[in-house]
């Protein structure tokens, strides 16, 4: 079978299996989170939609984009080989006629389209109810199309790097944890180049920031200290962290031995 | 007969403790049993023939093709491995067909061969229910059917009958050797002995890494040149015909069994034995009613080699 | 006559007396196998930085003359006084610092045995569930207990020997109780949480990740409410500013935020009760399948 084909049979095994998993509807729960916080906001906030949108742009987003699409991607994406290796589930797959890199761009790409619905619908219903007063405006279109592509990008960019660090680590979680809320947290708001040695920068270089209805100036929490890099740059920065990781991570489960602990 | 699976100097290290230790081995199509106790590299092997771990030494092949980074191969392999591990949310029958989806075969095929399978191995009842759910002996068949569900040519089978009540330890058995009469090759590990013995005669014995006889059992019997053969005779005047052995160099021992019937020899030379038996039957006029080895089955050969 | 006994084993003739501790087995055993794993041991080393740092700035303050270069700007950060320790001990990054310890070395203390299905194996032998939760419990205070109260002590014995004097301890005299009793409320705060996410999961890994997601979350949710209600009570959704409040009130000092400290007391008391509920639910020995 050729890898593309035994990729997608991978892909819908782990799809369907991914969605039926406890942890999966815990996160999915998590979800919940900015979709309650947008329904008070507008109650505390009602009308002053400025207020509201500058609170989404400036305050959810950082929920979205340096908690949930890195604490999922740090989950699924090093579950991509631990699970198996900790499950023991590995001799299934490994003994079946699909290359190896087959198994890890599967499960890759099912458990990254898992984690964008989850944010695609915890965004979704957040954003909207937070601009339930501006829906026939053209641009807010535009500008949710904007962080969907931006939490995607990142979800793509950071699964692919965890998913390297479970290849190569006993340990991935940990060292992924101080990867994801230390080194990524810390090293944002570093100057000049500095910062570009995080997956955030890109990111934050791709937000569409325009406080909407000229809401407030108060300095976005997001992008403090933002040196942006151009947003055709970032794309492809974050494009070739993914494909450099997922590559490095086929390379690595295609040549690694992996021994069960006894 | 051309080798099927074929191991030349196969060596395996943990860090520093051997699993494995220059194993050259053939087998053929039919039925192999590897016997050994636990810990003694049955697992090992199976794993690096099934290119689930790669030789530090040596080498080992299935057709004449290495089993590390061959995934094409797997097409005409199955395998059962040991743990008792699964995708648990899943049913017993996702289980099956979606792992068959990674034969390229038609959806409607995978259907079919799931609905076989389950149904050979007497899972059809519950093939919608979770295997979370599922009872040991359910777990260990659901495990073999994923193993066969796919029709291979070579099944690996890890300890396939452990969890099982002698009712399905026997669908097992007779299921295994349906695989012989169709032309497979099978190689079944255990440490159980009667369930190697009832499953076949062909037998490869490992321990502490090392393989040490391979063949059928009074093969390998007759290999074992050092340790006496046991035969026992029951006969109406015990005494009176071992009377006649006394003097016999051949015999290392000789015993009489509590019945009062029977006496036991341990003997280099059991043909000279059964020669000279016949000869002391006649002079003597004993009725003899059962002669046996009793040493002539796997049990014995185990324990001799592994020095129990 | 003496008694003339067999040859061969004879049972023990004495009373087979019942250990004092049925407990400190399960803490030896934790412990130990925390430092099995090599990375937990350089991560237990970085913990002890905060510690460090503070002691070089004991050092320094009493050797200003021959840094004052130096910290020329900066005296505020070298005055040693209770605030000092407050500051050291309260800090975001000994709080980050002891959860990865914690993550490392207390996430799978009780999901290991929910997977393996130890609790019938323990329960089997005369240990009552409260030894039990004891000796787990006794795992994650010695590593805090570690990383807070021995640091904290030692600072204080520390500015008393590079002082030369024992003026320090006679200013504040109550300031190693204020050490001792932050450190017990860590403790008993971080022993109940971490093993109420541990017992919630038989995997070890997705309790790792809800140990740390769960402390860091409850900081995001603070900054999101904080940016959206701007009141101060938000903190209470923060474990780190729970803790800090409760902090600068056992410490003396002025609190950070503008709400009383038994709130944080409070929340914080909730959350060991919640973790009582869910342990006592968990650790059962017989598993009830449904």
């Amino acid at each position: 079978m050729t890898t593309k084909r035994a990729g997608r049979e991978v892909f819908g095994f782990f799809f369907s299996l991914g969605r039926k998993t406890g942890k999966t509807r815990v996160f999915a729960l998590l979800g919940l989170v900015p979709i309650i916080l947008a329904v008070v906001v507008r109650v505390v906030l009602h009308g002053r939609s400025g207020d509201v949108a500058a609170v989404f742009t400036e305050i959810l987003m950082v929920f979205f984009l340096q908690f949930y699409i890195v604490i999922l991607a740090l989950f699924y994406g090093t579950s991509v080989v631990a699970e198996e290796i900790e499950g023991r589930t590995l001799s299934y797959l490994i003994t079946r006629p699909i290359p190896k890199p087959a198994i890890v761009l599967g499960k890759y790409a099912a458990y990254s389209l898992l984690m964008f619905l989850m944010v695609a619908v915890s965004l979704s219903v957040s954003f909207f109810i937070m601009n339930a007063g501006r829906l026939a405006e053209a641009r807010l279109y535009l500008t949710f199309l904007s962080y969907l592509g931006v939490l995607g990008l990142g979800i793509l960019a950071y699964t692919a790097f965890f998913t390297f660090l479970g290849t190569i680590l006993k340990k991935a979680i940990l060292v992924g944890l101080v990867f994801g809320f230390g080194w990524e947290n810390v090293i944002q708001y570093f100057p000049g180049s500095t910062q570009r040695f995080s997956v955030v920068h890109y990111l934050k270089s791709l937000l569409p920031y325009r406080p909407m209805g000229g809401g407030g100036s108060a300095i976005a929490l997001l992008l403090f200290r933002l040196e942006p890099t151009s947003p055709p740059l970032a794309i492809l920065m974050l494009a070739v962290i993914a494909g450099v990781f997922l590559a490095l991570a086929c390379w690595v489960f295609r040549t690694k031995e992996y021994l069960y602990e006894e | 007969m051309t080798a099927v699976i074929a191991a030349s100097n196969l060596s395996k290290w943990y860090g520093n403790v051997l699993g494995l230790n220059d194993v050259t081995l053939d087998i053929a199509s039919g039925i192999t049993g590897l016997l050994g106790p636990n810990g003694a590299g049955k697992s090992t092997f199976m794993k690096l023939l099934t290119g689930q771990m790669k030789p530090n030494i040596g080498q080992v092949t299935v057709h004449g093709r290495k089993a590390w980074n061959n995934p094409a191969d797997f097409r005409n392999i199955g395998f059962c491995p040991e743990n008792d591990v699964f995708y648990e949310e899943m049913t017993g029958f996702e289980f099956v067909t979606g792992l068959l989806r990674f034969y390229g075969f038609a959806a409607s095929d995978i259907r079919e061969r799931a609905a076989k399978v389950l149904d050979i191995v007497d899972l059809t009842k519950d093939k919608d229910r979770l295997i979370r759910g599922y009872s040991r002996g359910m777990r260990q068949r659901i495990k073999f059917a994923q193993a066969i569900a796919h029709d291979p040519e070579i099944v690996i089978l890890d300890e396939p009958l452990s969890g099982l009540d002698p009712l399905g330890k026997r669908k097992i058995i007779k299921l295994i050797k349906e695989f012989k009469s169709q032309g497979r090759t099978v190689l079944v590990s255990s440490h159980v002995l009667p369930e190697i013995e009832a499953l076949t005669s062909e037998i490869v014995l490992i321990h502490q890494g090392k393989i040490l006889a391979q063949g059928d059992i009074p093969f390998v019997r007759e290999l074992i040149e050092s340790h006496p053969h046991m035969i026992s005779v029951r006969s109406s005047d015990p005494r009176a015909l071992a009377a006649r052995f006394i003097g016999d160099l051949s015999i290392q021992k000789m015993s009489f069994a509590p019945d009062g019937r029977t006496f036991v020899v341990e003997t280099h030379k059991r043909d000279d034995f059964f020669g000279r038996l016949t000869g002391a039957v006649l002079e003597g006029g004993i009725e003899v009613e059962e002669i046996s080895s009793p040493d002539d089955n796997l049990q014995a050969v185990f324990e001799y080699l592994v020095g129990k | 006559m003496a008694t003339v006994r067999e040859k061969g084993y004879a049972h023990w003739d004495g009373t087979l007396a019942e250990r004092r501790y049925p407990w400190w087995p399960i803490t030896r055993t934790g412990i130990r196998l925390a430092f099995r794993k090599k990375a937990f041991k350089f991560v237990f080393a970085g913990a002890f930085m905060p510690s460090f740092i503070a002691l070089v700035g004991l050092y320094i303050s009493e050797r200003l003359e021959d840094f004052k270069a130096l910290v020329r700007s900066n005296e505020a950060l070298i005055n040693v006084n209770p605030k000092y320790f407050k500051t050291i001990l309260t800090s975001d990054g000994l709080l980050f610092l002891i959860i990865l310890v914690l993550s490392f070395a207390g996430a799978g203390l009780i999901s290991d045995d929910l997977k393996h299905n130890s609790l019938q194996l323990y329960f089997s032998r005369p240990l009552s569930k409260r030894d039990y939760l004891l000796g787990k419990m006794s795992v994650i205070f010695f590593f805090v207990l570690i990383l807070t109260a021995v640091p904290g002590l030692l600072l204080v014995i520390f500015k008393m020997i590079f002082a030369g004097s024992f003026k320090f301890f006679l200013d504040y005299p109550w300031l190693p109780l204020s050490i001792l009793g932050y450190s017990a409320l860590l403790t008993v705060f971080f022993a109940f949480y971490v093993l109420l996410l541990s017992a919630s999961t038989k995997n070890t890994r997705y309790a790792t990740i809800l140990v740390f997601a769960t402390y860091i979350f409850s900081n995001v949710l603070f900054g999101i409410l904080m940016g959206i209600f701007h009141k101060p009570a938000m903190a209470l959704f923060s474990i780190s500013a729970n803790l800090q409040q409760a902090g600068a009130f056992l410490y003396g000092q002025k609190l950070p935020f503008a709400f009383p400290a038994v709130w944080s007391f409070v929340v914080l008391a909730g959350i060991c009760a919640l973790s009582v509920f869910v342990l006592g639910r968990k650790t059962r020995s017989v598993e009830v399948i449904k």
